[in-house]
């Protein structure tokens, strides 16, 4: 496997280290310049990795590793990196908090507009974005851990100062965040007749069965979800007429804080709650998103440093709820039937009649965490492999693509999502969507991690690395971004090759990737019930061989043969140490022991043939 | 700036080490002397190739003078005496580098009064205005002479003083450089005891690791595979230790590979020993260079 995460990742952090300070001078904004989403990924680049992988920490400058501190020597010593980051971190918290003291989570330069020559205007650019929610967990979650575990290493006053401030400006991003992301999540109701509900049912409806038994049978599924949505309490969602069960409905997040969205009530401190103005329906992509954020609320990490408030943790099983909610919706409606699999019918079909290989990605990707939360059983993930192959292959990511295909649209400049409602504001505005590749590759190794059978593990491995050796490629290769990502036109012809700064949207996913990848290799290897069996016995037949040897042979003073069996008796007690995690090892080892026992039996009896 | 080094253990290579730096401070342009302050085996006159003082001098050392029985200890100018072909011409743009003997056969001090502790200070003033830096060879481990220099030091609050504390990179040696200093008549202790600020104390202590064999050295291209796993886990593992005794990176000064010449001789390694000669390793020169402007950086001395 040409996959190596912890080299790939040390490159990252080389080339993130390089292009983000210069001259001594930490810059931040990259190909899209600075707003809140840009910066967090940046700084995500390198916090994410030095979170989640213990041998990439940098909160411990003690035994921080030396080629971990030979990748970034551009950024100083171990004790130096420590300080940097702190001072860095704290430049994102204070930009992004309002001088009324809420912090900020608006789109900014992400934000595109419809028409060319249309301008976003200045309230656009301030508009709160789920994207920025979802990374401003994450981010403040490991800005927390690190800080916790920093501050121990820590005697200097002025330093202890500024962790204390910087622990209290996290904490109140943390929670403005979770409010934010509970404001905007949405549950949309709508009519079976209506456009939507035609379109939801023609979705579910793989088998051609007629619309009134799958009506009853697609109530009765998404009855426990029903239930659960109906006793939302707090943010917004909870005003959606679930009541009356002859309607469908969807449930997700929405691109922004949703129009109004009531004002969570929490005896935290976030500053004044933002009106909202996005559209109350569900959009794929931010719900998502969304999803990946919120994970990290409830990592055993975040438990186990205890990361969160009581209150904080209010808000935090407020939002478990909707992600279980939300998984398990879309769960139910992706793999609904008995036949063909409505994920399977690539691409997907919105209520919104829109059809886009992105939507099957999205409503894959909630299919394979959700898999990956229950543990789920090969069979369901041997037709999660066969489509996320067959995205693969249709992204034009593990097949050339000829002049001018469509697929390559997706990549570059990406799909454009509209952002509905914020045109009360200004023009209309849209989301430029450009992570499919990387998307698609996390989901896979994700995917591959829960593969209980090692030939579909395999065969999801193989499909990682090809994807893998597409992103690879589009890496760039020269300028000021060389090493980061993305530069798509390595790849595919239609698209110029240009020399810009990297996209810190790209990269960030690219390290969050490494890091599943490097996580999933940290664990112990897949071994089957019948090879550890296998082991048991040949165990067994050498220790009896040995056995044997030992009651035969003579004890004379001064012989060779006795350091021999002493070899093969460690060998053999070696094998019996590690044959319950690694029996292909303990195999190995037996094997060696047997042949060296042979050998001296075949020695004897070539004795004995004297007549 | 007055430093002092000390070490934990003998063996450590303190002396090699310090008369090392001291040589580099002045090949970068600075006033240096140095003072061997370690009585019981005054050898620095012998690593700096003096032959005349390479046990102690016979009159007029060190010990001769702290106990009043001279008015003036002997100087030594190592650019002139030196019996190296090396070093008898001082380098162009080089500072001075002095050594100040011990006396032959002095043995160590046995107890501190009044009078000693008087003449250290007046020495150490007058040293401190005439050069840039005075390195000070206190001895191993808690000594007399350590507690002499403590109490001089607490005396002269104006003169800027740093403490280097010697080690090797093993498990021995990391526990007892932690003990020499915040232990039972450690440094903190004694210096506490003294009239020392102990926060500002810690400020001024740093550690120099000896010898150490990095995993991926030059030296250890012949090991086995087996060897080099096992070594890169003992190093991970003492790295934790030291981190633990308050001897890891964070206050850590600098470290100096493992090199055979100081293996086998102790001497000071000049740029001919690395370039001409090719006895010597790049990196250990490269070390003690980077020791030797460390030593007066402030940013280097922050720490967290």
């Amino acid at each position: 496997m040409r996959l190596q995460p912890r080299q790939q990742l040390l490159e990252l952090w080389e080339a993130a280290a390089r292009t983000s300070y210069r001259d001594g001078v930490w810059t931040w904004g990259g190909r899209d310049g600075s707003n809140s989403i840009s910066d967090a990924e940046q700084l995500l680049c390198f916090m994410y990795p030095a979170s989640e992988l213990p041998g990439f920490r940098l909160d411990t400058p003690n035994e921080t590793g030396d080629d971990v501190l030979a990748a970034l020597t551009v950024l100083g010593d171990s004790v130096e990196i420590p300080k940097l980051l702190l001072k860095v971190i704290g430049q994102y918290l204070r930009t992004y908090t309002a001088e009324d003291g809420r912090p900020i989570f608006s789109g900014g330069s992400y934000f595109r507009t419809q028409e060319d020559d249309a301008k976003v205007t200045p309230e656009q650019l301030q508009l709160d974005v789920v994207d920025s929610f979802s990374m401003s967990v994450t981010l403040a979650l490991g800005t927390l851990g690190f800080l916790k575990v920093f501050r121990q290493s820590v005697r200097r006053q002025s330093i202890r100062t500024e962790i204390r401030e910087l622990e209290d400006l996290a904490g109140k991003r943390l929670s403005a965040a979770m409010a934010g992301l509970l404001r905007s999540f949405t549950v949309n109701a709508f009519d079976p007749a209506s456009p939507a509900g035609r379109a939801l049912l023609r979705t579910v409806n793989q088998t051609g069965a007629p619309t009134r038994r799958v009506l009853d049978d697609l109530r009765r599924e998404l009855r426990p979800v029903r239930a659960g949505l109906r006793d939302l309490t707090i943010g917004s969602g909870s005003q959606a007429d679930l009541d009356n069960e002859n309607l469908l409905f969807e449930c997700g997040w929405t691109w922004g804080i949703v129009k109004d969205a009531p004002a969570v009530a929490t005896p935290l401190d976030i500053g004044p709650q933002p009106e909202g103005v996005a559209a109350d329906t569900p959009f794929l992509y931010f719900t998502v998103n969304a999803l990946v954020g919120i994970a990290d609320l409830f990592s055993p990490r975040t438990r186990v440093l205890s990361l969160l408030n009581d209150d904080q943790i209010t808000l935090a099983e407020a939002i478990q709820r909707r992600w279980d909610l939300t998984q398990l919706y879309w769960r139910t409606i992706a793999t609904y039937g008995r036949g063909t699999w409505p994920l399977e019918d690539i691409p997907w079909r919105t209520v919104d009649e829109k059809e886009s290989d992105y939507y099957s990605l999205g409503v894959t990707a909630m299919v394979v965490q959700s898999l990956v939360n229950n543990r789920s059983a090969d069979v369901d993930l041997d037709r999660v492999g066969a489509v996320l192959e067959e995205l693969a292959i249709r992204a034009r990511i593990i097949r050339r693509a000829v002049p001018g295909d469509p697929p390559v649209l997706m990549h570059s400049p990406g799909v454009p999502v509209n952002l509905h409602g914020s045109d009360m504001l200004g023009p209309h505005l849209l989301w430029m969507v450009s992570d499919f590749a990387i998307t698609l590759l996390k989901r896979t190794i994700w995917a591959a991690s829960i593969a209980q059978n090692t030939r579909m593990r395999e065969r999801l491995l193989t499909l990682a690395d090809q994807i893998w050796r597409h992103i690879l490629q589009r890496r760039h290769t020269a300028g000021p971004a060389a090493g980061l990502w993305d530069q798509p036109g390595n790849v595919f012809t239609d698209i110029p090759v240009r020399d810009e700064e990297p996209s810190w949207y790209f990269s960030e996913r690219v390290a969050e990737f490494l890091v599943a990848a490097a996580t999933a290799s940290g664990e112990p290897p897949l071994r089957s019930p019948q090879l550890v069996e296998l082991a048991y016995q040949m165990l067994g037949e050498a220790e009896h061989l040995l056995d044997q040897e030992m009651v035969t042979r003579p004890l004379v003073a001064g012989q060779t043969i006795q350091p021999k069996l002493r070899t093969i008796q460690s060998a053999l007690q070696r094998a019996r140490t590690i044959i319950s995690d690694r029996p292909a090892t303990a195999q190995a080892l037996i094997n060696d022991a047997l042949l060296d026992l042979e050998r001296l039996a075949a020695a004897r009896d070539s004795a004995s043939e004297a007549i | 700036m007055l430093v002092f080094a000390i070490s934990d253990k003998g063996g450590t290579g303190r002396s090699v080490t310090g008369t090392n730096i001291a040589y580099r401070h002045a090949l970068q342009g600075n006033d240096v002397c140095y003072l061997d302050f370690d009585f019981g085996s005054p050898t620095a006159g012998a690593i700096f190739s003096v032959g005349s003082v390479a046990r102690g001098t016979r009159e007029s050392g060190l010990h001769e003078y702290l106990r009043g029985d001279c008015p003036q200890p002997r100087r030594v100018d190592v650019w002139a005496e030196s019996d190296r072909e090396g070093l008898r011409t001082r380098p162009p743009g080089a500072g001075r580098l002095v050594l100040l003997p011990g006396s032959e056969g002095g043995g160590e001090l046995s107890a501190l009064s009044e009078e000693v502790v008087g003449r250290c200070v007046q020495l150490f003033g007058r040293l401190e205005e005439e050069f840039d830096l005075c390195m000070v060879d206190v001895s191993a481990g808690r000594s007399f002479t350590a507690e002499l220099v403590l109490a001089a030091t607490v005396r002269m609050p104006a003169v800027p003083f740093r403490w280097l504390v010697f080690h090797r990179w093993t498990r021995q040696h990391i526990i007892a450089a932690d003990g020499l200093v915040t232990g039972t008549d450690g440094l903190f202790d004694v210096g506490t005891r003294f009239g020392h600020d102990p926060e500002v104390l810690r400020d001024r202590i740093r550690f120099v690791r000896t010898a150490v064999l990095e995993p991926d050295a030059a030296e250890l291209v012949g090991l086995r595979d087996e060897q080099r796993a096992w070594l890169s886990a003992c190093d991970s593992e003492l790295r934790e230790l030291a981190g633990r005794h308050g001897v890891g990176r964070t206050t850590m000064l600098g470290k100096v590979p493992l090199d055979p010449v100081l293996q086998w001789r102790e001497q000071l390694i000049t740029d001919e020993d690395v370039l001409a000669s090719k006895i010597a390793n790049v990196e250990t020169a490269a070390a003690f260079d980077d020791l030797a402007k460390k030593i007066v950086d402030d940013n280097a001395w922050e720490g967290l």
